[in-house]
């Protein structure tokens, strides 16, 4: 199943149009039928941004999205309160951190079980697949202690190996299959001019992977972005570790009744991940389709 | 996901060389796999095997002492009812989702596969929003969304005259396992509808012209020319969708909590329940119980998984015949 | 990354905006009448305290703890400049969880409140805490100042050592009535002058709903929040007759004339029914069963319902939070034949504060320790609290500045509550069961919620079926413990001299 994109000879337009027999008013038809679709689709996030900027009494008082009067004491409420600032920061720490660890990781090991042939090699790769047959039970103490037994408790580096240590085998595989069907002629120059095993990875073929490793630092992204119960497990003892997600549902568990504080709080979480996401769509939508094709 | 092909070029594989010569020649290989082995060996393997040897024992988790009872975990986790109401659950949430989301999530690919659908990019934006937003967070807010006491969701319904009292959609038996079902699709259905577009994307032009020239009918060129190319990349989108549809703790925990009386307790939220005691009105944690639930059910999943995947095998083989 | 010490920061700015009005004026303007809060003067009380830098770590479970320590914390820190208090109000649930792990990695606050899944002699038994008795100055004079009934053996007393401090009052209950006073009078409800019954309860609930015709309802409670079901069913059926205890699960509903509980009788059974008539009636709030019991609390000054039965600490928090909410406080609705039995609590004291093994802080946080123990103390907690939490010390009430409620609110609990007996005086052997005993699951809470969303039928078995449970289970802890060496019977949990109606004192237990 390894297709990669077909190109066609013919110009991008005329792809697939006989599909809907090219007619406009269906295409008119379509878009209508869509748009109000997708205002629902995301009404829980502007009912959230709206929420964010109304008094508590407000909030409930009506479905209108525009607040009366815009409340932005909601914010600096959420803000020092909730800490959103700092969790924030350790949120991009810890994911930033994780991406770095596991794209290099998974890149290096992906590299030489797809370019080279060694004793044990069979090995590594059955032992891999097993792990994703094997019963997971319950893993999240073991890992706990693992992370105390490293005296890596009450730090940020314990919830970064944590997020990282995980590592989904299909990131390996993922390197494993791009790198086998690089040609050899490429790194054939480099060693020629003296490059060793190290130099011809770091220069020649990792750059050369890069559609890989912007599909594995997305999947990761998303991935510790959202990651819930680790750090939550990790970080309950130390609340100034806490992650946005582990902070925000804490917030809830003290403020249980400041809505206007809690939706300020879930904007400020959320808001920068969309910008980020309509920013870099292409590598988004580009980086999660390469999974499949691959 | 191609498995790795062997053919390369280190050594030209002389007979006459020792292990020792050639493990030496590869030093470096190793070198590569070392960073990634130690994770995978540390967090994963490890705490399977713990968990393994945790199921074995009367332990809390947090205290010193431990008993080791055998099978007596095991017994009690196949006696009890509650585990298997969250056993039953978890399929539950894995059969109904996975095609709903699959489903969905195609139609909607095939129509913003139009390139001359203007509007496509903005819509495949909109649909793919929520799949970037931190699940715990989503929880809550739908939480809010849900609230039967003038939550959005219930006034809509209540002013449309569908309703005459608000539903407690999180909060009633009836609805909170497939309210947060329902969540869970909007949620990660942008994410399946990327695959789905990855994969129809690969379907040529040519052959929607050829088959025009037949005079196939949209059905026929539906069910003749574009399923049978996208049948290996549903395989790989049902994997990853079934695989993430036993990943829900994070939104469950955040909207039920698993409640109410058990009604959305699924598999995750039942094993961090014993093993942490959260069941609320003392009860107490029991991180070897909660270890033999989760070996368990992981066995489980794996006999599933296997049977998948025979049948997989099963259908290539005929196709392939 | 120094980012705690921001933190330390930032709490102390809120801590001043919080302190805000009261606070702030009393410490600028010394001629302001003595009035509900003012600034804490911290005493010496003769402790030697560290010279350096120290962190003192300390989490419970907030609420009106939380305005207290804020305030005192404050003071403690501008007396003691080396010392800083990191303070962390947590709900129960992440105590549940923060405190045991905390303990397993070495990274527990310095004090702490125990999970309410774990018993003092369990915690003393696996060696997370260590005992006050050298680090509160004075211990022995200190100690015997608290009225009898505080420091008891097997619940904060272990071989001679005394291990937590219980620093308020154990006599309330937190299913009494408040409601709303227009809402109620409109309906056509006195409770302050006659309270209400069982039926007047259910009446009024209705009436009160049909007034609201959508916009309020009769009757919320957080239903989400799994122990206030068996809080409710508890203490209706306590008072209609099925008298027991509260508490661990080896004294609560355990009916000490005859040592059975009392999940399968008709007054327990009652309880339950009420529950389920109000549902049919239609008049709970729609969304009660997905709110806790704060949730709940905080829609009642919105106007969201007209009754909440609840405890004494949502008084201080209205006062506070809702000046402009007109509420009244009344007794739990009575039984409809008028024999009305008090409820007994199994302790005297309440929010114990233990000392983690390996905390280097202790000393401070027996400064700390022995403040909350003196009548200045005390004193200062009733301004603070009031009734939410009462102090232990009857003189500090009488010293405190209450509002109306509160101090009406102290009276109705001196009345209807007594201390009952406890199995655990009486045979600290017992101690060993409470360490074997599991809450059986689905438990007697979950069950009342199952039978009220619908999932589970039929009260009567159903009750039958907790009662068989809850029995075995104890059965079983007993010879699990009886098997490690402890000497302990089922008779240990039968009072025969023991009357509902008046306290069960240290000579009662002489005369058995």
């Amino acid at each position: 199943m390894a297709t990669t994109s077909v190109t066609s000879k013919r110009p991008n337009w005329m792809k697939a149009r006989w599909w809907f027999t090219g007619s406009r008013p269906r295409l008119v038809i379509t878009s209508l039928i869509l748009l109000p679709i997708c205002f629902f689709w995301i009404y829980p996030f502007l009912w959230t941004v709206s929420a964010a900027l109304k008094s508590n009494g407000e909030i409930f008082a009506g479905l209108g999205l525009v607040p009366q009067k815009l409340e932005w004491s909601n914010f600096a409420r959420a803000w020092t309160q909730a800490h959103i600032g700092r969790y924030f920061l350790n949120t991009v720490v810890i994911t930033a951190s994780s991406v770095a660890i596991v794209v290099i990781t998974t890149s290096m090991m992906g590299y030489v079980l797809g370019r080279y042939r060694f004793p044990g090699k069979r090995i590594v790769i059955g032992i891999l697949v097993a792990t994703v047959f094997l019963p997971q039970g319950y893993t999240i103490i073991p890992v706990f202690e693992l992370i105390n037994g490293l005296g890596l408790s009450g730090s940020l580096l314990g919830v970064i190996l944590g997020t990282s240590g995980g590592t989904p085998i299909i990131f390996i595989l993922l390197f494993t299959g791009y790198f086998s069907r690089l040609p050899h002629e490429l790194e054939e120059a480099a060693i020629i001019d003296g490059a060793g095993f190290f130099r011809v990875f770091w220069q020649v073929m990792l750059p050369l992977s890069r559609p890989i490793i912007a599909t594995v630092a997305i999947m990761q992204t998303l991935q510790a972005w959202n990651d819930f119960l680790l750090p939550l497990v990790l970080t309950l003892a130390r609340p100034d570790l806490r992650t946005l997600a582990v902070g925000i549902y804490a917030f809830r568990g003290e403020f249980f009744v400041d809505w206007s504080g809690m939706a300020a709080a879930a904007t400020i979480t959320i808001l920068p991940i969309i910008i980020l996401f309509l920013f870099m769509q292409r590598y988004f939508v580009e980086g999660i389709a390469g999974a499949v094709k691959q | 996901m191609a498995i790795p092909n062997l053919n390369t070029r280190a050594t030209p594989k002389p007979a006459a060389k020792s292990l020792w010569q050639e493990i030496w020649k590869a030093r470096w290989c190793y070198v590569f796999m070392l960073p990634s082995l130690i994770l995978t060996g540390m967090f994963t393997f490890y705490p399977i095997f713990a968990s393994w040897y945790f199921a074995f024992l009367d332990w809390s988790g947090f205290t010193a002492s431990k008993t080791f009872v055998g099978l007596a975990n095991f017994q009690e986790v196949m006696g009890d009812g509650l585990f298997w109401g969250a056993f039953r659950r978890s399929f539950i949430f894995m059969l109904v989702s996975v095609p709903l989301q699959m489903l969905l999530s195609l139609i909607v690919a095939i129509i913003l596969n139009d390139k001359a659908l203007k509007l496509a990019p903005f819509f495949r934006t909109m649909f793919f929003i929520p799949v970037v937003t931190t699940t715990a967070i989503v929880g809550i807010v739908m939480s809010f969304i849900f609230s039967p006491f003038n939550g959005p969701i219930n006034r809509i319904l209540v002013n449309a005259g569908i309703l005459s009292r608000p539903i407690d959609f999180l909060g009633s038996a009836d609805t909170a396992l497939w309210t947060v079902i329902g969540v869970f699709v909007w949620k990660w259905f942008g994410i399946t509808m990327i695959y789905w577009l990855a994969s129809l994307q690969t379907v040529p032009a040519d052959l929607y012209e050829a088959a025009r020239l037949d005079g196939a009918g949209r059905w026929a060129l539906f069910r003749y020319i574009i399923f049978p190319l996208l049948v290996p990349f549903a395989i790989v989108i049902l994997l990853i969708t079934a695989v993430g549809s036993l990943n829900v703790f994070a939104l469950v925990q955040t909207m039920t909590g698993g409640g109410p009386f058990y009604s959305s307790e699924v598999m995750e939220v039942y094993i961090y329940r014993t093993a942490f005691g959260t069941g609320g009105g003392g009860s107490v944690p029991r991180l070897g119980y909660a270890s033999a639930a989760g070996v368990f059910f992981g066995l489980a999943v794996m006999v599933i998984t296997l049977l998948q995947g025979l049948a997989v095998r099963g259908m290539r083989a005929r196709r392939a015949s | 990354m120094n980012w705690f010490d921001k933190k330390e920061k930032l709490s102390r700015r809120q801590l001043l905006k919080l302190v805000g009005a009261a606070g702030a004026s009393a410490y600028l303007l010394p001629l302001v009448e003595q009035a509900y809060a003012q600034g804490i003067s911290i005493p010496d009380s003769g402790a030697t305290l560290p010279s350096d830098n120290v962190t003192l770590r300390w989490v419970d479970s907030g609420d009106q703890k939380a305005v207290f320590f804020n305030e005192f914390f404050a003071a403690y820190q501008a007396a003691h400049p080396n010392i800083k208090v990191a303070y962390d109000p947590l709900p129960w649930n992440e105590i549940a969880q923060v405190v045991p792990l905390g303990i397993r990695n070495g990274t527990a606050h310095d004090v702490f409140q125990l999970p309410l899944s774990v018993s003092g002699a369990q915690a003393v038994s696996e060696g997370w805490v260590q005992p006050l008795d050298d680090f509160i100055p004075n211990f022995a004079e200190w100690k015997a100042k608290f009225p009898p009934g505080i420091f008891l053996p097997g619940i904060t007393d272990f071989e001679g050592k005394t291990y937590s401090f219980p620093f308020t009052s154990n006599k309330r209950y937190g299913t009494h009535l408040l409601y709303n006073k227009a809402i109620m009078e409109q309906a056509g409800y006195d409770p302050e002058n006659e309270p209400l019954t069982w039926s007047s309860f259910r009446e009024a609930a209705k009436k009160i709903t049909e007034q609201g015709n959508g916009a309020y309802y009769g009757f919320i409670m957080g239903g989400n929040q799994i122990n206030r079901w068996a809080d409710v069913v508890r203490g209706f059926g306590q008072m209609a007759g099925a008298v027991g205890g509260t508490g661990a699960q080896i004294t609560a509903d355990m009916n000490f004339l005859t040592g059975e509980y009392s999940y399968n009788t008709e007054e327990y059974i009652a309880a339950v029914e009420l529950l389920l008539q109000l549902r049919d009636d239609g008049s709970v709030f729609p969304g009660m069963l997905s709110i806790n019991a704060p949730q709940a609390r905080a829609f009642m000054p919105q106007g969201a319902a007209g009754m909440i039965l609840q405890g004494p600490w949502n008084i201080p928090q209205w006062e506070r939070d809702n000046p402009e909410f007109d509420f009244g406080i009344s007794t739990q609705p009575l039984p409809d034949d008028g024999d009305v039995w008090p409820l007994a609590i199994s302790e005297g004291g309440a929010n114990g504060l233990w000392i983690f093994k390996d905390s280097p802080n202790a000393a401070v946080a027996g400064d700390i320790f022995h403040y909350l123990g003196t009548l200045e103390g005390q004193t200062q907690w009733a301004n603070i609290v009031g009734a939410a939490d009462p102090p232990v010390m009857p003189e500090s009430i009488a010293n405190a500045t209450l509002s109306p409620r509160a101090a009406q609110a102290l009276n109705m609990f001196n009345e209807q509550v007594k201390v009952g007996p406890n199995p655990v005086v009486r045979n600290p052997d017992i101690v060993q069961v409470t360490l074997e005993m599991r809450t059986p699951e689905p438990s007697f809470a979950q069950v009342i919620q199952g039978l009220y969303t619908g999932q589970l039928s039929d009260v009567k078995a159903q009750m039958q079926d907790v009662q068989d449970r809850y029995t075995a289970e104890l059965e079983r802890a007993i010879a699990a413990a009886n098997e490690k060496g402890a000497d302990v019977s089922r008779d240990d949990w039968v009072f025969s001299n023991w009357d509902p109606r008046s306290d069960y004192g240290a000579e009662k237990y002489d005369e058995l």
